[in-house]
């Protein structure tokens, strides 16, 4: 496929520094992210793909925080070496984003309507009156009812699902390229959740932009990703079309992700779970990070530290040695050990 | 809001009575006879019972409370024991001195505290920070009197920039109000601090951030305003100790304000003129309580006054 790349991460890497040493949050992520593509990065809470969304737009706050090697490159220009000025130009205008919190990620004593208008003010320099009409109709374009009277209202009188109804007319007023969406219902009813998702969906379409879903929720990924990133331990483990992996989980954490889910159909007396814990950020094993836990784990998993690589198929991309020549090696000497 | 504001005003009514009952009966246990004192020294015992009897003093208390009281509801606060003329003409003298004291010092409170809050609080745990955290902790130990002293002393008797006691001119406002005011600023500073820090922490400031806002809009727009809520009712508390303050620092500076006159007063135990004087303070401190409450609910609409 030639589809046109908009952003592109590379060995990106944030770690934050703190008295019990240094947290490896983010720790070698590459990603591309190709026009009107929706990529979700799913992955357990602190597995860094909160981090990784916050650092494409250098919102860590430093210190503790810091990215410290990798390009981020949006549309060939790299993010990190970025001055303030040209940031403040791509913040909320070419790459916007909604949080996980709409209750608290609203200014609470400034009207929605202004908090919108005021980006359209800095990024287009459109003056009050008419910025401030291009806030309502925004609010209107995301479905609150009655938005000219919302707009003057303050987050405090909105609910939770037309707050973060408002958050996405405020990333949207630029019509940016990119969309980072950082768990964007998990505050929100199920209901309420769909309508988001569907709302997000539809404007994608309307605006041609690129979406990256942040998300521990699975069953949103089936639902609205194109590409989909399994992050663990700050690192991509398997990254590919989201209805292959799917169908074929190739990493054993994405197929223990998988198997974890309930499911409806089947008559479950118990939950699956994935044994053992993540490691600490702070003190990452030598070989692969999931060797602890991984029920094919061999001698090599814990002496190597895999690559992140492309399987025969060019789109998809795994960090396994299950899935590379190697293994087979290792298999056939294994069992003329262990016959 | 009017409704709140008429609502605040008719609890004024228990203010007064309470204070003057209050004042009144400190003023009864104080040792001291004000007809005594009037007579002078060396008067006879009849000339000493001709005073009271003239004051009215040989009345019982209550008698003497009540009928205070309800001259006071009429507008009339006494006569001076000492010179026989009317209270409110001496304090309607008075107040406007202390009160351009009080303006200015609450303002050099606000604009340093809040100047010096924020200062810190954009570099937290930097050189800068530490220094200002550190004069403002002295700032809040120094008692005002020795303050206006130390003041009076460098910048009158040594530098000679600035006149050294009097309420003559704009140069004599700026040593006593700066006595007044630092000892405020200091305590706003610590407060603007540490409530811009927890504001600057939190998500809908990283959402100014994210949309791409310079930092001085999201520290002054979006972070400051928020801040704000808890200091205005440190300045409201403030406004009440620096009133307190005028009857050091007027005495200090011999400024013939309201507090002064208190001090005089009490002095000569000349007890129409100390009431007054406390109740007109006292009516001046509840009116600044309603306005920091209404400028907290213009700031903040989520407050429901009623």
């Amino acid at each position: 496929m030639n589809k046109e790349v908009v952003l592109q991460v590379k060995n990106l890497k944030t770690h934050f520094t703190t008295s019990k040493g240094t947290a490896k949050a983010v720790d070698g992520v590459d990603f591309t992210l190709h026009k009107g593509e929706t990529l979700g990065i799913v992955g357990e809470s602190g597995c860094g793909k909160s981090i990784t969304s916050l650092s494409l737009l250098r919102l860590i706050p430093t210190p503790p925080g810091k990215i410290v090697e990798g390009e981020i490159l949006l549309n060939n220009k790299d993010i990190v070496k970025m001055k303030e000025e040209e940031l403040r130009k791509v913040r909320g205008n070419q790459i916007s984003m909604i949080f996980q919190e709409p209750m608290t990620s609203l200014n609470p004593i400034i009207p929605v309507g202004e908090q919108i208008a005021e980006t359209i003010r800095l990024h287009q320099r459109l003056p009050r009156k008419p910025a401030w009409q291009k806030a309502v109709d925004l609010l209107e374009m995301v479905g609150l009812p009655s938005p000219e009277k919302r707009a003057k209202q303050e987050p405090f009188q909105l609910s939770g699902g037309m707050r973060q109804r408002v958050m996405i007319a405020m990333a949207l007023a630029c019509t940016p390229e990119v969309l980072i969406a950082d768990e964007p219902t998990t505050a929100l009813d199920v209901t309420i959740q769909a309508q988001i998702l569907e709302l997000m969906k539809d404007l994608q379409k309307q605006i041609g932009m690129s979406i990256i879903f942040i998300t521990h929720d699975l069953g949103v990924v089936s639902e609205v990703c194109d590409q989909v990133a399994v992050m663990y331990a700050g690192q991509i483990v398997e990254h590919r079309n989201a209805k292959d992996l799917f169908k074929t989980p190739l990493h054993p954490y994405t197929q223990g992700l998988l198997s974890s889910l309930p499911n409806i159909h089947e008559n479950q007396q118990e939950l699956q779970t994935i044994e053992g814990s993540v490691p600490s950020p702070y003190d990452y094993p030598v070989g692969c990070r999931f060797a602890d836990r991984c029920p094919h784990a061999r001698e090599i998993c814990r002496a190597e530290a895999p690559d992140l690589l492309e399987t025969n198929n060019a789109e998809t991309k795994v960090r396994c040695f299950m899935h590379t020549e190697k293994w087979e090696v290792i298999e056939e000497k294994e069992e003329l050990v262990c016959p | 809001m009017l409704l709140f504001i008429a609502k605040r005003l008719v609890q004024i009514i228990p203010v007064i009575f309470g204070v003057t009952l209050v004042v009144f009966l400190i003023m009864q246990m104080v040792p001291g006879d004000p007809a005594a004192i009037l007579a002078g020294e060396g008067a006879s015992q009849e000339t000493i019972e001709q005073y009271r009897e003239d004051l009215g003093l040989n009345r019982p208390v209550a008698e003497q409370y009540m009928s205070y009281v309800s001259n006071v509801f009429q507008g009339d606060l006494g006569n001076s024991l000492k010179n026989k003329q009317p209270v409110l003409d001496e304090i309607l003298l008075r107040l406007p001195i202390t009160m351009e004291l009080a303006f200015y010092s609450i303002l050099i409170t606000i604009v340093l505290g809040l100047a010096a809050g924020i200062i810190s609080a954009v570099k937290p745990y930097s050189i800068r920070d530490v220094s200002v955290m550190v004069v403002a902790l002295l700032g809040i130990s120094l008692p005002s009197f020795w303050l206006g002293l130390l003041l009076m002393y460098l910048f009158s008797v040594k530098l000679q920039w600035l006149p050294v006691a009097g309420w003559d001119g704009p140069l004599n406002i700026i040593l006593p109000a700066l006595t007044l005011g630092v000892g405020g600023a200091a305590i706003v500073a610590r407060m603007t601090r540490s409530s811009m820090l927890d504001v600057i922490g939190q998500d809908y400031i990283r959402t100014a951030r994210a949309k791409g806002l310079k930092e001085h809009f999201v520290i002054y727009k979006h972070a400051l305003r928020n801040a704000l809520i808890p200091v205005i009712t440190v300045v409201g508390l403030q406004f009440g100790s620096l009133l307190g303050g005028t009857v050091l620092v007027e005495s200090v500076f011999a400024i013939n304000g309201l507090g002064r006159m208190i001090v005089d007063a009490i002095r000569t135990r000349d007890l129409p003129m100390v009431q007054g004087g406390v109740l007109v303070a006292s009516l001046v401190f509840v009116f600044v309580n309603l306005l920091v409450d209404v400028l907290y609910r213009a700031v903040n609409k989520r407050i429901d006054l009623n």
